[in-house]
């Protein structure tokens, strides 16, 4: 079964998670020196607009199931790649509003429960992945060292996705109907968020 | 819609899911009061739960849906929130609608009617009135929007109270299957609708 070749990297993924949720709390003791680690991997987790469209990738993940787990690595690599191009690329002024529709663009899957073709997740996966490294890779600054800010970024990904596939994975076996609807209504709910952001910080933009 | 693969007993996708939703609160915690989280999501919160004439009409829906039975209830709440975002963004633009607390207390006479007299109209039909409020409130939460501190978090707090009514609604919708439950919950919505002609007289008299 090609699924199982993928369980490393979901253990991966677990691990980072618990290492954050406690390496947040030790980060000025214990992690000396790898500082813009954390730095990286807070600046995503500690700004709902990327800690939501994350959730909502992951749970639209875990409908899909197991096979769904590369995607969690191309969005982890493009948001890797997104946060190295930020090294150098002019700064894009709408990049902010574009993570905002991933929440309304994941939301909405998860809310519909739609699963779609594996090709299209791939690509919006690394299409937002770029984006939502951007926007996280522009919070860089001159004394930041990008090989530990890049892969801090990188990994917070990774583990909020991977956190939302094992759990809807995880309830959506037990086989209560419910489970289905619990899915849905958190997607609805990130997609109802996006909306609401969209509009108001879209229409904030266009006035200044 | 997809297949998934047979229950099997995973103990270390079990252990995780457990491990990790012990260790996830922590986290979430941590950070409240440095001002990303914070600074909206109170007010957002507040917003749906302290105005009276939000929640009862928040509940009715929820109960309606119950008392709808399957398709309805399984449509409803994940359709609500996105259909009062719509109703958000107007407010948040500013854009008009006259008689906005007119049109929520009206909804909470109309929610309240249908659940007193347990009127099952087509999905599609429920799914209109319902929309129809859920446009009302929505600005009505909206218009605050712009004005918080953090949109976002605002943003969050008043999607996830209301689904919150919703399901307070819906968990005593459950009551529906007992014949007992059923009469109680048909009363509720007379009380329901009583409250909504309460806060309407209160609008036209001040009005």
């Amino acid at each position: 079964m090609p699924a199982q070749g993928w369980m490393p990297a979901i253990r991966a993924g677990i691990a980072v998670c618990l290492l954050l949720a406690a390496g947040s709390t030790y980060a000025h003791s214990a992690a000396r020196g790898a500082a813009d680690f954390y730095a990286g991997a807070l600046h995503a987790l500690t700004a709902l607009e990327h800690v939501l469209p994350f959730l909502a990738l992951g749970i639209l993940a875990g409908q899909l199931g197991r096979k769904a787990e590369p995607l969690l690595l191309v969005f982890c690599l493009a948001l890797a790649a997104g946060a190295t191009a930020a090294l150098w690329a002019p700064p894009l002024p709408y990049v902010g509003l574009f993570n905002i529709f991933s929440a309304i663009l994941f939301g909405g899957l998860v809310a519909a429960s739609w699963s779609l073709p594996m090709v299209l997740c791939y690509g919006i996966a690394a299409v937002f992945g770029l984006s939502h490294g951007f926007a996280n890779g522009a919070g860089m600054i001159e004394q930041t060292k990008p090989y530990l800010f890049v892969p801090g970024v990188a990994l917070a990904g990774l583990a909020v996705t991977a956190y939302g596939l094992i759990v809807t994975d995880y309830l959506l076996r037990r086989q209560a109907g419910w489970m289905h609807i619990a899915a849905g209504v958190a997607g609805s709910w990130i997609a109802a968020i996006g909306i609401l952001v969209f509009a108001t910080s879209g229409a904030a933009l266009l006035k200044a | 819609m997809m297949t998934r693969l047979p229950a099997s007993p995973d103990r270390f996708a079990r252990i995780t899911f457990w491990l990790v939703s012990l260790l996830w609160p922590a986290l979430a915690l941590a950070h409240i009061g440095q001002g990303d989280i914070s600074g909206g999501f109170i007010a957002g919160v507040a917003h749906p739960v302290f105005g009276l004439d939000h929640v009862v009409a928040m509940v009715a829906v929820g109960i309606w849906g119950a008392q709808l039975g399957a398709p309805a209830i399984w449509v409803l709440p994940v359709t609500f929130p996105i259909v009062m975002a719509f109703g958000g963004v107007l407010g948040g633009l500013g854009v008009p609608i006259p008689g906005i607390e007119i049109g929520i207390a009206v909804s909470a006479i109309v929610l309240g009617a249908m659940i007193g007299f347990a009127t099952r109209p087509p999905l599609w039909v429920a799914a209109i009135v319902v929309g129809i409020f859920a446009i009302f409130h929505g600005h009505a939460h909206g218009t605050e929007l712009p004005e918080s501190a953090n949109a976002i978090s605002y943003a969050v707090g008043f999607v996830a109270a209301t689904g919150s009514l919703h399901a307070l609604g819906i968990l005593i919708g459950v009551a529906n299957r007992w014949s007992a439950g059923a009469k109680a919950l048909r009363a509720g919505g007379g009380i329901i609708a009583a409250c909504g002609l309460y806060f309407l007289t209160g609008h036209l008299i001040s009005g």
